[in-house]
């Protein structure tokens, strides 16, 4: 059989931002779907969503209440959402009411109240909402199994694309007749988690398609409900091929220790403990992208985005233009109850609107502070998530990491995050001559060469500076309390960087 | 508290409505009754008896007491009116309708009442769109009209 002979199933919008990528694509067609979850999860919202994208007085949403919210008071919450289009009502969305059938017959005269609706309005979505309260009412297993069989052989006869929405708790997923007659099962979780609530929302089961496995985080605002794809929406993208292509810091030294920059789509880690000059670096990073032509993206935790670029503006780089230029975005991110998920996604979004082809995130402590206790825990693989994401569409990403300073230790980062990143640059103070003074070293550059010299540098008025040739009077560099050892009488031996750039 | 002015007036309107309706076709029930019962099926319908009836008494208690005609009035467990007709003047066909709706008029009181109340929980948007389809003939569109016809 060709792939020309198969049926094609449409997709149908969801109307729920993030959702579409989640279930590949949309919603199928006639599908007979199954939103579960706890009450106040947000069930109805994404039902009315779903059902406000694809209703029209031609094909209209039939809307089933049955016992539970009344739907006067649903429907004057419901319209406080922004999707919410009154002139809709009731040509293309019309509200029945099914209580005193429930209340006073069984499933055979609902099902029957449900095939009069259906055959007069001719939808293409019903919902039944909340289909649990119907079958909370004593009747035996047969009879509902049979009921749900009906409905669902009706309602996909009529080329309705259905949603039977549902209280459940989790135990009651196995050996329940009505999950195994759906053609999709959604299940919204929502928990506490110290002083935050995180809701997660499970494709369990949708047939036909290939959905996104895993919980993805929701959020519920004003919009209704969003959705935030594990892969942040960037599964159908290819990712490009790498790149030899090198971005510059504009700091001629640091250029030539990194072999004339870091490889473009590259994740950069600049580590170091407070007053190292991370941010600076970040800093002049993107500028220098600004200043060649490459949109920018900042994400700043700690400060707010005023304060970084007069901070920037000290250092003689003017942020302020490319900002209304368009070139780059200050993005101010301390929501504290946010999911790691959103966060990454206002960033992701913030990439695609100014097509950045840098990234700064500036710092991975205040971006795990910023997030609700309870998404903490998913901050590494989060992160991996974004970076492998936004490193395959070639967006270069530079990170800064506190590190604590310790005498006997050289951490890379607190985080373990090591293996997320191509590149590492480590900042650390060092004691020498009784000063506090700064030293500098690439540690890795993955797939290109890269000077291992550790080099002196300052903190002025024009950013980073990096001063002299490497230190090599000095042994125990590394362990901030160097020993001095006099050299005067050997050989000067040839810098590493030189030898970089003897070989091009 | 009194119903507002706007809300009185598309009281009026509908019972306009259906008295222009009863007359067509010279049916003798009272214009209130008529809207009361266009309601009363399309909100049950759409909401249920239950939340009807609630609806539908609690604007009869606010109606009472602004209109004292209406006494007797009562509201069954299906939401339809015992009562109304005994005491309401019928509307006078052959005069001008305008006319036939004194302030203070129980009938406009209880429908004013019950709009009210849709208003209140509904908004205008969702009320006018609920009426659309009791009255699918006649146009609401607040925009238009003071007293929801199109100009």
């Amino acid at each position: 059989m060709s792939t020309q002979d198969k049926v094609k199933i449409n997709k149908l919008p969801t109307g729920v931002p993030g959702l579409d990528e989640i279930v590949g694509g949309g919603l199928p067609e006639f599908s007979f779907n199954i939103i579960a979850g706890a009450p106040g999860s947000g069930k109805t919202t994404l039902a009315h969503q779903f059902v406000f994208a694809n209703a029209s007085p031609q094909r209209p949403a039939l809307y089933f209440t049955v016992l539970g919210e009344s739907a006067i008071k649903m429907l004057r919450y419901q319209q406080q959402y922004t999707f919410f289009d009154p002139a809709k009502l009731p040509d293309s969305i019309r509200f029945v009411n099914l209580s005193q059938v429930v209340l006073e017959k069984d499933l055979g005269a609902v099902l029957e109240e449900i095939t009069k609706e259906v055959e007069k309005a001719n939808p293409a979505v019903v919902v039944v909402d909340s289909f649990r309260t119907m079958v909370r009412k004593p009747q035996s297993d047969m009879d509902l199994q049979s009921f749900i069989q009906r409905l669902a052989l009706f309602l996909a006869s009529w080329q309705a694309t259905t949603f039977l929405i549902g209280e459940y708790a989790e135990d009651e997923l196995r050996d329940n007749p009505i999950f195994t007659v759906a053609d999709g099962l959604f299940w919204l979780r929502q928990t506490a988690e110290r002083n935050s609530i995180v809701r997660k929302l499970q494709v369990i089961k949708l047939r036909g398609q290939d959905s996104v496995p895993g919980l993805h985080t929701f959020r519920i605002t004003d919009a209704g409900v969003q959705a935030f794809s594990r892969t942040f929406g960037l599964t159908a993208r290819k990712r490009n091929p790498p790149s030899d292509r090198r971005l510059c810091f504009g700091i001629p030294e640091l250029d030539k220790m990194l072999d004339g920059g870091v490889r473009e789509g590259d994740s950069v880690l600049i580590a170091g403990s407070s007053g190292t000059g991370k941010s600076v670096l970040a800093t002049q990073f993107i500028a220098e992208g600004i200043h060649h032509g490459e949109p920018g993206i900042v994400a700043v935790f700690e400060e707010r985005p005023e304060a970084y670029a007069e901070r920037a503006t000290s250092l003689g780089l003017d942020l302020e233009t490319p900002q209304k230029d368009g070139k780059l975005t200050i993005l101010y991110l301390r929501p504290l109850d946010l999911s790691v998920d959103e966060t990454m996604q206002s960033i992701l979004d913030a990439v695609q609107k100014i097509g950045a082809k840098r990234l700064v995130i500036d710092s991975l402590a205040g971006f795990e502070m910023a997030l609700s206790p309870g998404f903490r825990a998913d901050f590494r693989e989060s992160l991996y998530r974004m970076i492998f994401a936004l490193t395959g569409i070639g967006v270069t990403i530079l990170s800064t990491v506190e590190v604590d300073e310790s005498f006997t230790e050289f951490p890379f980062s607190t985080y373990s995050i090591s293996f997320l990143t191509d590149d590492i640059i480590r900042l650390r103070y060092v004691s020498i001559d009784g000063q506090l003074r700064k030293i500098m070293v690439v540690i890795k550059m993955r797939g290109g060469n890269h000077a291992k010299d550790i080099r002196e540098y300052e903190i002025t008025s024009k950013g980073v500076v990096i001063l002299g040739k490497r230190l090599t009077n000095f042994q125990g560099l590394i362990t901030g309390i160097p020993a001095y050892v006099d050299r005067t009488d050997l050989k000067e031996e040839p810098s590493q960087e030189l030898e970089i750039e003897s070989k091009r | 508290m009194t119903t507002s002015p706007k809300t009185r007036d598309l009281a009026l309107c509908l019972l306009n409505y259906e008295a222009v309706s009863a007359k067509s076709s010279e049916s003798m029930e009272s214009a209130t009754l008529s809207v009361y019962e266009k309601l009363r099926q399309s909100l049950s319908v759409f909401a249920g008896v239950a939340a009807f009836e609630s609806l539908a008494f609690r604007a009869l208690t606010q109606a009472k007491s602004e209109a004292p005609s209406l006494w007797a009035v009562k509201v069954t467990e299906d939401g339809s009116l015992q009562g109304l007709g005994e005491d309401e003047p019928q509307i006078d066909m052959d005069k001008d309708l305008a006319d036939k709706f004194p302030a203070g008029d129980g009938g406009i009181v209880l429908i004013a009442r019950l709009l009210g109340l849709l208003l209140i929980f509904l908004g205008e948007a969702s009320t006018l769109s609920l009426l659309r389809n009791a009255w699918p003939s006649e146009a609401f569109d607040d925009r238009n009209s003071e007293h929801g016809r199109k100009a």
